[in-house]
């Protein structure tokens, strides 16, 4: 195996009011991550709100105590940095690359609009027509829809089963004060990490943060645990495109949350099936049918749960085709496994690949930002080839029989349901669904 | 106050030989990862095509991975990750890069396969099939079922009347269907000899090391036909050009663009910085005023990529439901012509030179991104040291060169302007 993996020395500090603060430094490039994470995310949107979550991530920053919008951006912009902020199903996030000699500033400015937003009800208004004219804009993306469905049509009624930028008819209805009111919640210093990584000074960053973030105690709670999604049986969902040439498809079903001791044998069972290049659903889709310009799998892993999902897209006539044959690479990889050429290939690119992922500072600072929001332990980074390596054929066909949509699941196709609809009977129950339905 | 130029890659460290063959070849070592990047820049995009073989710079890319000599089909991507690697390629009009990206111990793997297609690419009729099905699937996903692809591709026929940027890089699907193998093996023996090519590895190696390793594994490859030039000219544009696309779109969409500077003009530079100011960040020009006050468009692009000969500095806006195409392509025009008449203030130019230089700092911090800028700019601008002048170059931009090379290059008896304007879908079912 190679040099070790040349992951910072991390410098972490509990702050009085339980905020966390971690620093680490990596020389080099003259740069420094910034990360504030708070673990509340879409997954506390209240029904009828989806989306309330996402909108007061970004309202967050369209205006503070101390200054406007328009003055955040400009601060922040002028000294060469952006500030993007959002939600996940777990978490909001603020985050930006710096400048290394303007960290003080730029660090004074992300702790200042997560702590201290005044949301402006001019700028949630806004901020709430634009998000749903960008939702509208999205139903001209085939694949971007045909995601959406997915994540309903498996996690239904779950927390996570809408998307963090939420439904169009939800945002319409959401005031300024609801989104105030999901700040002053959840918002909590208990429930917020801050990271910097980069060239800079660890002690220089926890003065930083003692000072910037160590005095902010508002009332807010701590977020429940979540329940765990349960199984979905089969369905089949065409969302009616007419006039599109190509169909978007997804096989998804319910999974792994993160926190799991298959975690690792997962990895690997998804980069044998669908995730490499060479991966079965690569070679049997693109190679050797020519059927897609691109198929892969995945495991999208949250606190509570997650899902596996197979995406692909394919001219309409040969969208049923695709599905069998993803269906039944599925099912042949949860009968055998992987062939022991597979099992070390697949092992050997994730292990080579891995620190690849460590090369920026910001990628370094989304990696402890994980750590630190799913209680996960730093030896799953250091020693991540290692773990990869111990992986056996036997954990992965496991894997692949309890987490693969072989029965159960759901399959999505975004396209033109005259061409598609029936083709489709022969996996289930067939609904057909406009794709406003989607937003 | 003069301030020393900023040098965050030291290029007088890259090793920079030709082989006999004429394969150029420019090795960096860095260590701060255990990884190396490999680039192989052939310098042939569909800007060496004609019409009736479009899009056979990119079909043939993807031939590139399906065997020659010595590793035969499938066994290119096998044999990389197996040794914790993975590759991938692009082409653009200028261009076909193929690139890889493993841990250190891999190198004498990768140039074994990279020379291996270089030497002895096999074009067999099957995979071959295989691969224009895929190609098909492509223009299907980013050309036909996407709205800024259909404008894009209408825009590049408004910009250009005779020079081969004209027609999109994936090709019309009826080439597509038409590029015969002989086509291809054609291809190969012109454009993809060691004479048309440079490679650029960037990692944890020893430069010395990997030239010797690099010179067995290709120096026995001939040079060679020379490259046929291509007919580059293109008239002078003298007055707006329009198109409109009917499409089953939500909202209305604007692209405009103008024919802007090619990589080798200084020009390049100044434009950059102009594209920063337009729309880079919140409190840009153009997001600030058509995104956030005045709510006429959802989003908001400017894209300026430098290319050998003078290319395209295009502006594209997804419009808000409800708002009329004109209203927002007025405003639009009105604030490019504000730029180009009065250029930028001091404060936008600063502003725009910092977020040059975070986004020039971002891309040297990776081996990947090392390598990728080399070969890209001795592929457009002729010199790979230029990839280590960016911030030099863009500190240097005065308020005055962003005033001429704005109302130079954005006047609007040169520009092209497409609409989409959205009509009803087909019946549903």
């Amino acid at each position: 195996m190679s040099r070790p993996l040349p992951f910072p020395e991390l410098v972490e500090e509990r702050l009085p009011n339980g905020a966390v603060a971690v620093a680490a430094r990596r020389p080099g490039v003259p740069l420094a991550a910034v990360r504030l994470l708070v673990a509340a995310g879409a997954g506390l949107d209240p029904r009828g709100a989806f989306g309330l979550g996402n909108l007061a991530a970004l309202a967050a920053h369209r205006g503070t105590r101390r200054r406007s919008g328009r003055k955040v951006d400009d601060a922040v912009e002028s000294l060469g940095a952006e500030l993007a902020s959002g939600c996940d199903e777990d978490a909001s996030w603020f985050g930006l690359s710096a400048p290394a000699e303007h960290l003080p500033r730029l660090l004074d400015l992300v702790v200042e609009v997560a702590t201290e937003p005044s949301f402006p009800a001019a700028e949630v208004a806004r901020l709430r027509r634009r998000e749903l004219a960008g939702l509208t804009h999205l139903l001209d993306d085939p694949g971007a829809v045909a995601d959406r469905a997915i994540l309903s049509a498996v996690l239904g009624d779950h927390p996570y089963g809408h998307p963090p930028d939420g439904r169009a008819a939800h945002l319409r209805r959401l005031s300024r004060g609801a989104v105030a009111g999901f700040h002053r919640r959840w918002y909590a210093p208990a429930a917020t990490s801050l990271v910097v990584v980069g060239d800079v000074s660890p002690d220089e960053v926890l003065r930083l943060a003692r000072r910037r973030l160590g005095r902010w105690r508002p009332r807010a709670e701590a977020a429940p645990e979540l329940p765990a999604p349960a199984a979905a049986a089969r369905s089949v969902l065409v969302v009616d495109k007419p006039d599109l040439t190509q169909t978007q498809i997804r096989i998804g079903c319910s999974a792994l949350p993160r926190r799991t001791p298959a975690y690792f044998a997962a990895v690997v069972a998804n980069a044998a099936f669908g995730g490499g290049f060479t991966s079965r659903l690569v070679d049997a889709i693109r190679v050797n049918r020519g059927l897609s310009y691109g198929v892969h799998s995945r495991f999208e892993m949250s606190r509570a749960g997650g899902t596996f999902s197979i995406s692909s897209f394919t001219k309409n006539e040969s969208a049923a085709e695709l599905v069998e044959v993803a269906l039944a690479e599925a099912r042949r990889f949860a009968d055998g496994g992987p062939t022991d050429e597979e099992l070390s290939r697949a092992r050997a690119w994730l292990a080579g690949m891995f620190p690849l992922s460590l090369e920026t500072h910001g990628q370094v600072a989304d990696k402890i930002a994980d750590l630190r929001l799913y209680g996960t332990d730093v030896s799953e980074i250091t020693g991540y080839r290692e773990r990869v390596a111990a992986v056996t054929a036997e954990e992965c066909r496991e894997v692949a029989r309890r987490h693969f949509p072989l029965d159960g699941g759901a399959i999505v196709a975004v396209g033109p349901a005259r061409s598609v609809a029936r083709a489709l009977e022969r996996f289930g129950p067939v609904t057909v669904a406009a794709p406003e339905a989607m937003i | 106050m003069p301030r020393s130029p900023e040098r965050i890659l030291d290029l007088d460290r890259v090793v920079a030989e030709t082989l006999d063959n004429g394969l150029r070849v420019r090795v960096l070592e860095e260590r701060s990862a255990p990884t190396v990047s490999c680039y192989t820049f052939y310098q042939v995009g569909s800007r060496n095509e004609r019409p009736g073989l479009t899009g056979i710079s990119h079909l043939f890319e993807h031939m590139m991975f399906n065997g020659a000599a010595k590793y035969g089909p499938k066994e290119f991507d096998r044999v990389l990750e197996s040794q914790g690697g993975h590759s991938n390629a692009y082409t653009s009009n200028d261009v076909t890069a193929y690139y890889e990206e493993f841990a250190a111990e891999a190198l004498p793997t990768v140039l074994d396969l990279e020379s291996d297609r270089m030497r002895s690419l096999a074009i067999a009729p099957d995979t071959l099939e295989q691969e224009r099905a895929v190609v098909k699937e492509e223009r299907r996903l980013r050309s036909e079922n996407s709205v800024f692809g259909i404008m894009e591709e209408q825009l590049g026929g408004l910009v250009f009347q005779a020079h081969p940027y004209r027609w999109p890089i994936i090709g019309w699907m009826d080439d597509i269907e038409r590029i015969s193998r002989e086509d291809c093996l054609a291809w190969f023996r012109v454009y993809y000899a060691p004479g048309n090519a440079a490679l650029y590895v960037v990692g944890d190696v020893d430069a010395r090391e990997t030239l010797e390793q690099v010179r067995r594994a290709y120096g026995d490859i001939p040079a060679g036909p020379p490259v046929p030039p291509v007919p580059a000219a293109e008239p002078p544009q003298r007055g707006e050009r329009r198109a409109v696309v009917h499409y089953p779109a939500q909202a209305p969409a604007l692209l405009a663009g103008w024919r802007a500077p090619a990589a080798r003009d200084p020009d390049a530079y100044v434009l950059d910085v102009v594209q920063a100011a337009l729309s880079m960040g919140e409190s840009s020009r153009l997001r600030r005023r058509l995104v956030e006050e005045m709510e006429l468009a959802v989003s908001l692009h400017v894209g300026y990529a430098w290319r050998r000969d003078p290319g395209v500095f295009m502006v594209f806006a997804e419009l808000a439901p409800g708002v009329g195409p004109e209203r927002a392509e007025r405003a639009l025009l009105r604030e490019i012509e504000r730029v180009a008449v009065a250029g930028i203030s001091a404060a936008e130019l600063r502003r725009a030179q910092r977020l040059l230089r975070s986004a020039v700092l971002h891309e040297l911090a990776t081996h990947g991104g090392v390598a990728h800028a080399l070969g890209e700019a001795e592929a457009l601008a002729g010199d790979f040291h230029q990839a280590g002048e960016a911030l030099e170059r863009y500190a240097r931009v005065a308020p005055r060169d962003v005033r001429r090379a704005a109302g130079a290059w954005l006047d609007a008896a040169r520009r092209s302007v497409v609409v989409l304007e959205p009509e009803a879908p087909r019946e549903r079912r």
